[in-house]
């Protein structure tokens, strides 16, 4: 077994320069400042659909979450003809199970202010890293729903920026934001005054210094 | 107080921003994206710029913190 321990010895790997340039140095901040605002945009306009205008999903005159149920059973519908939009049985039977419930009552808040939280939170760049993972999460409940539409440029983009979470949100609140809360293995001065600093596990790694 | 004056304005900004790229995304929509992108990314960098000159002078970064 000693090649186990030699082969899992905690040895931290290192990523190449350019890899570091684009996703932890603030000096290319700018560009993630275009692909946050304009997700965040994105994500805007899609909520404001669904809480605003004539075709809304929530605040109108009787039960709410009606679009979203017709948009549920439309995904859940099987064609006798060609494919279903969904193509796992087991997503088919959750949005039946959600339908079935009436859940789509509140959900449809969930979403429509959630896309809006999203987008508000990508173009200050606050949570920037948590933003764009609920994004993601969201293109990717889509996609799995049978709707393509822009969906699969914005998970690329969501997946890109939460790749890029340290200097995503520079040019943004994120910029003061971290420093003050920090992270949960590396906490910020506002945490570290108030929760005693104690060595994560992430700390006691010794990374050997090998060519970057 | 001078640094509870920098506070307040700072949230203020980025409130701002939140504020004006809801409203701009609602009332305009999607007619032309890029004018309502441009306005928003502008905004953004305003407040931005405000906060980091205000950082500058009112809370001067220590050693530690680089």
């Amino acid at each position: 077994m000693a090649f186990m321990s030699k082969s899992f010895n905690k040895q931290e790997l290192h990523d190449p320069g350019l890899i570091r340039l684009i996703f932890s140095n603030t000096y290319l901040a700018p560009l993630w400042l275009l692909a946050r605002v304009y997700l965040g945009y994105q994500w805007i306009l899609a909520g404001s659909h669904k809480v605003w205008g004539a075709d809304r999903w929530v605040a109108v005159d009787g039960p709410d979450g009606l679009g979203l149920k017709a948009y549920w059973e439309r995904a859940t519908a099987i064609p006798e003809k060609g494919a279903p939009p969904i193509k796992y049985d087991w997503y088919r039977d959750f949005l039946t199970y959600m339908t079935d419930n009436s859940w789509y009552h509140w959900f449809s808040w969930v979403i429509a202010l959630g896309e809006v939280t999203v987008g508000v939170l990508l173009i200050v760049g606050a949570f920037t890293g948590l933003a764009a993972l609920a994004g993601a999460t969201m293109n990717f409940n889509f996609m799995l729903a049978g709707s393509a539409s822009t969906n699969p440029v914005l998970f690329i983009l969501a997946v890109l920026v939460l790749m890029g979470w340290k200097v995503a949100g520079w040019i943004g609140v994120d910029r003061w934001l971290l420093p003050a809360l920090g992270t949960p293995w590396e906490p910020g001065r506002i945490v570290s005054a108030v929760v005693p600093h104690q060595e994560g596990p992430s700390q006691r790694l010794t990374p050997r210094h090998g060519p970057a | 107080m001078t640094k509870l004056v920098a506070l307040i304005l700072g949230v203020s900004a980025w409130a701002g921003v939140a504020v004006l790229a809801v409203l701009i995304t609602f009332n305009v929509g999607d007619k032309n994206q890029i004018l309502m992108f441009l306005p928003i990314l502008a905004a953004v960098i305003l407040a931005w710029a405000v906060g980091e000159i205000v950082t500058e002078r009112v809370f001067p970064q220590r050693e530690e913190d680089m």
